[in-house]
């Protein structure tokens, strides 16, 4: 076991613990930094779209792991992002500038969403995210004149400042600096005032509320946060598929996007992560599966969205911290090794809680 | 002056009053205490005061200044800070987390600044931290600050709360039955503290309170309520020995 010496609050600041979690990362960074020169593009795009999905679901995570608000309409912020994106480079705005005002454009979306969602919480709020996204989806199809409607638009080649971004290894490089940049802004937004805010309101809104934490401003801007972290995504995504239609930002994708951070591990970036890797490979191993399986089980249609689903059901019965509760409890067999104590991480009936209110 | 004073306030759920024109001040530095049987009206009294209901009718004043409209999140700003009867932590966080948050109202980072991660963010921190040692060290809490809520013991989430509460640095606490479910040792200690929180720290509290053992030891003054009405306001051996009183807890 490792136990830390601490000789000043800062280090409980720190992003990183102790050396040899600094030393772990490091060695992690290096070894995505230096993937591309091991394996080919087609599983490089693949990564990419793992990085994309990471991104995305650092959104998802703080509204639902960290906030505790539910939402079934986040493809539609993916949409805004990516039809945004493309919308503004074929109007020949830059590659940055654009991709900046496709995030603060789903940001202020998600904010405005936020603001009726207030007075919901749990399943109505989910329903509601649900009929928002259905909205977007029908605006995409109907508002012709810029999304180009069920024919959908093509989305100009990335470029920054005249170097291309087409091949698979630059992108590879644009979507992992990405997402780092943004796992460090939710981490830090995680350690300050405001990300404690949002974890005080998921655990108990009302006491919340009597320590000063303006609830509805808060709610509304953890909505923003994470629509301009998914719409972030979105743009990224747009130059992954190249060609945006309605149907690629539909129910089924929300649910992906829910389906991530619930098996990744609710309340933990690191299960963001986990997640990320989960749905971005499972269709590819469904895939491979498909060629060994019987074709009478094989070709059934909907094999994909119903081992999503399964998938789904077996976390939430067996696992409902994610991976990434699994990860924490092998680590902490090995870390106590001959002590460990299986009830440790037994989930715990909490007592009685006030239910007078409201 | 008085620090706390609610005016013929009244409050009723569909046909029930629970509050019925309540009156009562409470005094700048002095330990008030709300009795009565179940269901008298006590923590609908405290939800009045820290704003979690609005009130039918009445007024209440903080410092001569009218709190009956403010809304609830203003109130731990203003200095009223309270806990619950049951306790409503933040229970999959630290006790060291729990007590942070009980500095939000002092926060003075902007978005980006915390996005960032600025240095101002973190001398906020660690200011932060440091006041929130000040009251750990208090209330003893040291072994527990970096325990989940979820796995303490129920006595010391009764006084992480009270910590937490402490955090806001409030002239005015409002504790809602602080010695439910402690056991005799817990409820000793408890004493001393509010004691100390009232005479070293300088803050005024309300409790309400069934233990009159309790009661008797740290507070200066009594309100009786039953049924939703004020019965009588003394000191406590007066309390005990008024009629109304007795005939409210033991029937006629």
């Amino acid at each position: 076991m490792r136990f830390v010496r601490k000789t000043s609050y800062d280090h409980d600041i720190r992003l990183f613990r102790h050396q040899g979690q600094m030393f772990w990362f490091g060695l992690l960074l290096a070894a995505v930094l230096a993937l591309p020169l091991a394996i080919d593009g087609f599983y490089l795009g693949e990564l990419s779209l793992v990085f994309i999905y990471g991104i995305a679901g650092i959104g998802l995570m703080l509204l639902v792991g960290y906030t505790g608000l539910v939402s079934l309409g986040h493809a539609a912020f993916l949409a805004i992002g990516a039809y945004t994106h493309a919308w503004l480079l074929g109007q020949g705005v830059p590659f940055l500038p654009s991709m900046l005002a496709a995030t603060v454009l789903s940001a202020l979306i998600g904010g405005l969403v936020g603001i009726p969602a207030l007075r919901m919480t749990g399943i109505y709020l989910a329903v509601a995210t649900l009929a928002f996204a259905i909205i977007v989806e029908q605006i995409l199809v109907h508002w012709v004149s810029v999304t180009g409607g069920f024919r959908g638009m093509a989305v100009e080649l990335p470029s920054i400042a005249g170097y291309d971004l087409v091949n698979a290894v630059p992108f590879y490089y644009l979507c992992l600096a990405i997402l780092v940049i943004c796992l460090l802004l939710a981490l830090n937004l995680l350690r300050s005032p405001t990300g404690r805010a949002m974890r005080a309101i998921r655990d108990s809104e009302i006491s919340a509320e009597s320590v000063g934490i303006h609830l509805a401003y808060t709610k509304t801007l953890a909505f923003a946060i994470s629509a301009g972290f998914t719409g972030l995504a979105g743009s990224l995504l747009a130059h992954r598929i190249g060609y945006l239609a309605p149907d690629s930002f539909t129910l089924i994708t929300s649910i992906q996007l829910l389906i991530m951070v619930v098996v990744g591990g609710l309340g933990s970036l690191h299960g963001v992560i986990f997640g990320a890797i989960f749905i971005g490979f499972l269709p590819q191993a469904i895939a491979l599966g498909r060629d060994t399986l019987p074709a009478s089980i094989a070709q059934i249609p909907g094999l994909e969205p119903g081992i999503f689903g399964l998938i789904l059901v077996l976390f939430l019965i067996y696992e409902p911290l994610g991976i990434y509760g699994r990860w924490v409890k092998v680590r902490s067999y090995f870390e106590q090794f001959p002590l460990y104590r299986k009830a440790t991480h037994r989930r715990q009936k909490s007592y009685l809680r006030t239910e007078r209110m409201r | 002056m008085s620090l706390l004073a609610m005016d013929q306030m009244s409050l009723s759920f569909g046909g029930v009053m629970a509050v019925r024109q309540v009156s009562f001040e409470v005094r700048a530095g002095e330990v008030f205490a709300i009795i009565g049987p179940n269901g008298a009206g006590k923590t609908t009294l405290f939800n009045l005061v820290s704003r979690l209901y609005d009130a039918d009718s009445g007024s209440l004043h903080f410092e001569g200044e009218e709190i009956t409209r403010t809304p609830a999140h203003r109130i731990a700003e203003i200095g009223i800070a309270r806990t619950f009867q049951n306790t409503e932590l933040f229970e999959h966080e630290t006790v060291l987390h729990n007590l942070l948050i009980g500095k939000h109202v002092y926060r003075r980072t902007n978005l980006v600044a915390e996005f960032l991660f600025l240095p101002s963010v973190r001398r906020q921190e660690i200011r932060f931290r440091r006041e929130v040692e000040d009251i750990i060290d208090l209330l003893n809490l040291q072994h527990y600050r970096h325990q989940v809520i979820g796995n303490l013991p129920y006595g010391v989430r009764k006084m992480v709360e009270v910590a937490r509460a402490l955090c806001i640095k409030p002239k005015l606490l409002l504790l809602d039955e602080p010695s439910s479910g402690l056991n005799p040792e817990e409820t000793e200690d408890l004493s001393f503290w509010i004691e100390d929180i009232n005479e070293a720290l300088g803050v005024t509290v309300i409790m309400v309170e069934h233990d009159m053992n309790l009661v008797q030891r740290t507070a200066g003054r009594v309100m009786a309520l039953a049924d939703g009405a004020c019965l009588a306001i003394g000191s406590p051996g007066e309390i005990q020995s008024h009629p109304e009183v007795l005939r409210a807890y033991l029937g006629d």
